[in-house]
């Protein structure tokens, strides 16, 4: 009986123990804010590395691409998911989908809306 | 030395699929390791280490969906070889002795011998238990690892889900999701046919030596006969 119950904790403890959802959230909120205070470079550094490649057009920063899409203000923590190294974070003005890396979370998606049960339109992604 | 070398040759059998698991479920591990960490490249994020996948719902749920469906197999052949049979096959009583039999085939209460478990002497709830106890830990077993792979699966599978940009769902809706029926009864379907070949193929077919067949002398129409 001593290992399907090993493999039965492994498998609650995969699914709940200790998930942290204030880490996220906050990475949200940081990014969030640093685009209502025009430090673009700033929330450029918050995104996941090939979100970042992905989001300039040619001969454009990330910063100048992040400041022409003016996404709009994410305002308040209003629900957080975290599922292993995933995350959403729903703010009150926008979803953002984020990952966890070694050095931290990093923004995947932002400026995201729900399309039914389909993956959400983001004008932000990876 | 001689002592144990004869405790090794008396439980050889127990020992040699020990073996086997443990270096099945370490293959397991590095295979779906890499397959993972192949997975996670493609979709720029950072390879895990073999700790952080062994710990992953990702790497509980594949071993609990296998897990399940093989308690299921033996505590469905243990419970229903009680009462149904199937003529010539070794794995099967014969057609006559169907049901949970006597006091006195079970050697139980007065039909106890000197050897006899403590709780086969019994009578009442410690007997029933007793009597009961393969299945019901069989039973167990299963139910524990299908809810194992029930919990492990809803969070591997909002992980996929939120990795393509879509909302997690809940517990309800994950055991009610193609995914989780697709992966129990993929198991499921394998570990019935298997019986199913084992019970057929072993009337007419033998395995000299093998106390899973038949002696190899032995009629096809032969019952419960092993070799």
């Amino acid at each position: 009986m001593r290992m399907p119950l090993i493999v039965l904790a492994l498998a609650l403890c995969a699914a709940a123990c200790a998930v942290d959802t204030a880490s996220p959230a906050r990475a949200a909120e940081h990014f969030s804010a640093a685009l209502i205070t025009h430090q673009e470079d700033t929330a450029c550094r918050m995104l996941a590395r090939r979100t970042a490649e992905k989001l300039p057009d040619s001969g454009q920063s990330c910063a100048d691409a992040l400041r022409e899409l003016a996404l709009a203000p994410g305002g308040a923590v209003t629900a957080v998911s975290v599922w292993g190294d995933e995350a959403q974070v729903r703010l009150s003005g926008d979803t953002l989908f984020l990952h966890r890396f070694t050095d931290g979370w990093r923004i995947r998606a932002a400026g995201c809306e729900p399309n039914g049960d389909l993956p959400y339109v983001c004008e932000v992604e990876d | 030395m001689v002592a144990a070398v004869r405790w090794l040759k008396e439980n050889s059998l127990s020992l040699a699929f020990l073996l086997l698991f443990l270096l099945a479920v370490g293959g397991q591990a590095v295979a779906g390791l890499l397959q993972f960490n192949d997975r996670q490249v493609a979709q720029g994020a950072e390879p895990v280490s073999l700790t952080h996948y062994v710990t992953s719902s990702s790497f509980a749920v594949d071993v609990a969906e296998n897990w399940q469906s093989e308690y299921l197999q033996f505590f469905l052949f243990i419970m229903l070889t009680v009462w149904l049979v199937q003529k010539g096959s070794p794995e099967s009583k014969k057609p006559q002795d169907a049901g949970p039999e006597s006091d006195e085939e079970q050697r139980i209460g007065p039909y106890a011998g000197p050897g006899s478990p403590a709780w086969a002497r019994v009578k009442g709830a410690r007997l029933w238990v007793y009597s009961n106890s393969l299945g019901l830990v069989m039973g167990a077993i299963f139910l524990l690892s299908w809810l194992a792979q029930s919990v492990a699966g809803q969070a591997a599978y909002n992980a996929e889900r939120l990795g393509d940009l879509r909302d997690p769902v809940t517990y309800g809706a994950y055991v009610t999701s193609p995914e989780f029926w697709n992966r129990s009864l993929q198991n499921w379907q394998s570990e019935l046919l298997a019986v199913l070949s084992m019970a057929v193929l072993s009337i007419y077919l033998r395995q000299r030596g093998s106390p899973e067949s038949k002696p190899v002398g032995a009629a096809h129409t032969a019952t419960g006969v092993e070799g």
